[in-house]
């Protein structure tokens, strides 16, 4: 299940010249957020439960740590400098404008006058700084959002209102790596309390505030009366709400029937059979918002044997016929998907005619790179081993659904001679079977804003773990052409050059088959149809409540 | 004299117990993968730096050796102390505090509905004939072979999602209790009843019950004034038992319904390699499970004077 979902790491950016073509770029891509809609005034007032299937965070601050789980319910009472559009095109936030200098090098933001966070403390300048400064510090314990701020070496306060940060080298996607919320702004004064205690009760600017949490059942959030800022494209006049109240359901059968009878309102990780069963019970709707970044994909280990070989890398993804199992496993909610990047990534190229299927051509490229076929169980070898391939497999990541799809990829490649070996394992033994490069195949998911993701997925830096064992590059491709494809995309300062830089990139990753992908990152949510004005943020996909109503 | 020594072993007994369980799962825990640093750092797979995973480790004692570690938190326990929880930052005694009482209303109320359900069922299938007996067996064969998850499921659906009488999810209301304890109660009961109508049975056949009978008692006050008391022995023996299984069916039970627990705390804690709150919880229901089955003890020496008469010869 997605209850562990990956800790999502941040981006480099777009830089302001890009800003304006990529408007122009997105139009082929798809837009994520649906808003509902309604015909009558938005109603103040009432309390809304929202059930989550995600794990309870540990700390209420997305600077430490860095998980979705933190950054679904932070985004109800913490804001950013930035936000997207539906199209990808960076929007004001907290800052009302920013201009970033002639070499790329520094990044000025003017912040909104009269903005306080729900302690008192004014918004300003010094605040950015210290905000900054706590995600980078290592006391901290970031994990995902001191990524995003690797390029930034200083912070300099220029006005009361305006921030400088400075940069080691220039950034086209900071502006997409301040949107997410494991970046957003707390009160510094909230900040000095220490880890402990702002971890239970973060202070920022949102729409609502923390006021209770109730460890292993609810998270109580109030309205804050104060509030003025919210994104750009906010609607309305909210928030409405006068509490929201974020419960810990894990189990999704349970959190489907406590919908259906009307005990909570919202919820999210909907699974397929409760999509389909929402869909002939009229009180209640659906929000699709596929997450941003990395499409939910098989990566295979090319460091190591079998997977070094091309030709066998190909023979299995010309023989993993997945599209029947996908629209039968997932009820046709999840569509398949041929690029490496999610759909709601404006820069993601899909290519479906890598991915057909063609056993004749799999066993011609099999025996081509020596793997004979001899023995009774039909398993091919060579020089006596078997082609055996190792499939670690997250419980917690997988749904049961993926799992059954990951069975159908090991009854249709045997077909051809791969003995695929399904190795379910709990998410520290899952991310300890890779630490130790015990695995041939693996599906890890991959959240984050921007195509420069792709940098963090298949840069051969990637490749060596960080000191906690983490490491990025599953594939382990170590190609210094793309290397550099991806080093000068995240540099460049033209949004057409790039587009065409990662289209270059995607072009080695899945023309090389290093990847199978599947599917976007599935993020369903279900709510009441008297649930008015919801819609997912366009920067993560997580739902926002500023601008939700109650039609009772 | 007797029961002195019988308290001291008990006594021992406990803190060999406690030892055993404190030692067991320190060492497994180590040796499953995964770093409890990361715990620290929010959970497995987090990308921190070589700064915060060593800050970490410092602050814990995780940079210490293994033996150190191990004998520091011995020490602590001695002292009971039982430290931060790694994920949590609160103190495991807090946490604990925090969701034991929940567990434990859910138990007990679970075991004292499985000894009604055992109880009646166990009595009406014994005295009603051959077709009973065959119902009697049957639904205790059931019982015992359902697993907590699926019926917790089919309660759910059933009770909420179809007819909508009680709440998915359990709360802090007498509505949300109904659910969870049905569904620990029920596999408990056809445990305790099978193990109730056998000795039933026993007894009933007894020459003492004829007696009875020869003395003018009818056939429902044998049952309930002589029978059941033999028929209970083994029951009570067997709750002590049945505690720490219903302390496994709660980390089921508390995760379907949403209910706040030592159950729920125990999974997620294994989950982030949680070493003190894992340690914590374990030494709790073992302190729990040694007390239960003393009380047990206890009970049944109350209830069968051959036991206490064993003992002074």
């Amino acid at each position: 299940m997605p209850q562990f979902l990956p800790l999502s790491a941040p981006v480099r950016a777009a830089s302001a010249l890009s800003m304006i073509a990529v408007g122009a770029l997105v139009l082929t891509g798809c837009t994520s957020g649906a808003t509902t809609t309604s015909s009558s005034e938005p109603v103040t007032g009432g309390t809304l439960i929202y059930a989550t299937g995600d794990a309870e965070p540990t700390c209420l601050d997305p600077h430490v740590g860095g998980n979705y789980p933190q950054a679904l319910v932070a985004t109800q009472y913490l804001e950013s400098l930035v936000s997207l559009d539906t199209d990808g095109t960076p929007i004001p936030w907290l800052a009302a404008e920013w201009t970033p200098a002639d070499d790329g090098l520094s990044w000025e933001f003017t912040l909104h006058d009269g903005v306080t966070f729900t302690d008192g403390t004014a918004l300003d300048a010094a605040a950015i700084k210290t905000n900054i400064e706590h995600i980078q510090d290592p006391a901290t314990g970031s994990s995902t959002g001191y990524l995003a701020l690797q390029k930034v070496t200083s912070v300099d306060v220029v006005s009361p209102e305006v921030v400088r940060l400075v940069l080691s080298s220039p950034d086209s996607g900071l502006l997409e790596s301040l949107s997410q919320p494991w970046l957003a702004i707390e009160s510094p004064t909230a900040l000095a309390r220490g880890t402990d205690i702002n971890c239970e009760s973060p202070v920022g600017t949102g729409p609502f505030m923390v006021t209770a949490w109730d460890r292993q059942n609810s998270i109580t959030l109030e309205r804050n009366p104060d509030f003025t800022t919210g994104p750009a494209d906010a609607a309305g006049d909210g928030p409405y709400l006068d509490t929201i109240v974020w419960r810990f359901v894990p189990d999704s059968a349970t959190r489907y029937a406590a919908l259906a009878s009307g005990e909570v309102d919202v919820i999210d990780n909907a699974q397929p059979d409760a999509i389909v069963a929402s869909r002939s019970d009229d009180a209640i709707e659906e929000l699709d918002a596929p997450r941003p970044g990395a499409s939910n994909r098989l990566e295979l280990n090319s460091g190591k044997a079998p997977f070094d070989d091309e030709r066998v890398r190909e023979a299995f993804i010309r023989s993993a016929d997945i599209n029947d199992g996908i629209t039968s496993l997932f009820f046709g909610t999840a569509e398949r998907s041929y690029s490496v990047l999610s759909s709601v990534e404006p820069l993601g190229t899909s290519t479906p005619d890598l991915f057909t299927i063609d056993t004749d051509a799999a066993n011609t490229l099999l025996d081509e790179a020596g793997w004979t076929r001899d023995s009774a169980d039909g398993i091919r070898s060579k020089d006596g081993v078997p082609l055996t391939v190792r499939f670690p497999v997250s419980t917690n990541q997988s749904i049961p659904a993926e799992q059954s799809l990951f069975e159908q990829i090991q009854a249709t490649t045997r077909a051809v001679g791969f003995d695929v070996q399904l190795e379910p394992l709990d998410l520290s033994s899952w991310y300890g079977a890779l630490g130790e490069n015990q695995y041939d195949l693996v599906s890890a998911p991959y959240t984050k804003v921007g195509p420069d993701v792709l940098r963090i997925l298949f840069d051969s830096s990637g490749i060596t773990p960080a000191p906690s064992g983490y490491f990025a590059n599953h594939s382990q491709i170590n190609d210094p052409a793309l290397d550099l494809l991806l080093e000068q995309a995240s540099a460049a300062p033209d949004a057409t050059e790039r587009a065409s830089l990662y289209a270059d990139a995607q072009k080695i990753i899945v023309g090389r088959y290093f990847v199978l992908p599947l599917y976007d990152q599935q993020n369903h949510f279900l709510f009441r149809s008297d649930v008015q004005g919801l819609r997912a943020m366009p920067t993560v996909s997580t739902p926002t409540f500023a601008e939700s109503w109650l039609d009772r | 004299m007797s029961a002195l020594r019988w308290t001291v072993g008990r006594l021992g007994g406990l803190v060999f117990v406690l030892w055993a369980a404190a030692t067991l799962t320190f060492f497994t825990l180590r040796l499953i993968p995964g770093d409890p640093a990361e715990a620290v750092l929010g959970g497995p797979g987090s990308q921190a730096s070589e700064e915060a995973l060593a800050a970490a480790r410092a602050e814990y004692g995780l940079d210490q050796p293994l033996v150190v570690q191990y004998l520091t938190q011995l020490a602590r326990y001695a002292r009971f102390d039982f430290g931060t929880s790694y994920a949590l930052r609160q103190p495991v005694a807090q946490v604990i505090g925090d969701q034991l009482a929940g567990t434990i209303a859910l138990a007990v109320m679970a075991l004292a509905l499985a000894w009604v359900l055992a109880l009646l069922v166990a009595v009406w299938s014994t005295r009603s004939g051959r077709l009973a007996a065959g119902i009697g067996t049957g639904l205790e064969v059931v019982a015992v072979a359902i697993p907590h998850f699926w019926l917790a499921t089919s309660l759910v659906l059933l009770f909420s999602s179809t007819l909508g009488w009680l709440p998915a999810l359990s709360g802090s209301s007498a509505a949300g209790l109904v659910l969870p304890v049905i569904t620990l109660a029920i596999p408990l009961a056809g445990f305790i009843g099978q193990v109730m109508r056998e000795s039933l049975l026993d007894a009933l056949s007894s020459p003492f019950v004829l007696a009875a009978r020869t003395r003018g008692e009818t056939a429902t006050g044998v049952i309930w004034r002589h029978a059941l008391r033999h028929a209970a022995l083994p029951a009570i023996g067997l709750s002590g038992w049945a505690f720490g299984s219903l302390v496994s069916g709660a980390v089921v039970v508390e995760t379907i319904f949403a209910r706040p627990g030592i159950g729920r705390s125990l999974l997620s804690a294994v989950q982030a390699r949680d070493v003190p709150l894992v340690t914590g919880i374990v030494l709790i229901v073992a302190l729990a499970y040694s007390v239960v089955t003393t009380a047990t003890d206890f009970f049944e020496r109350i209830a069968d004077p051959r036991l206490r008469l064993a003992a002074v010869a």
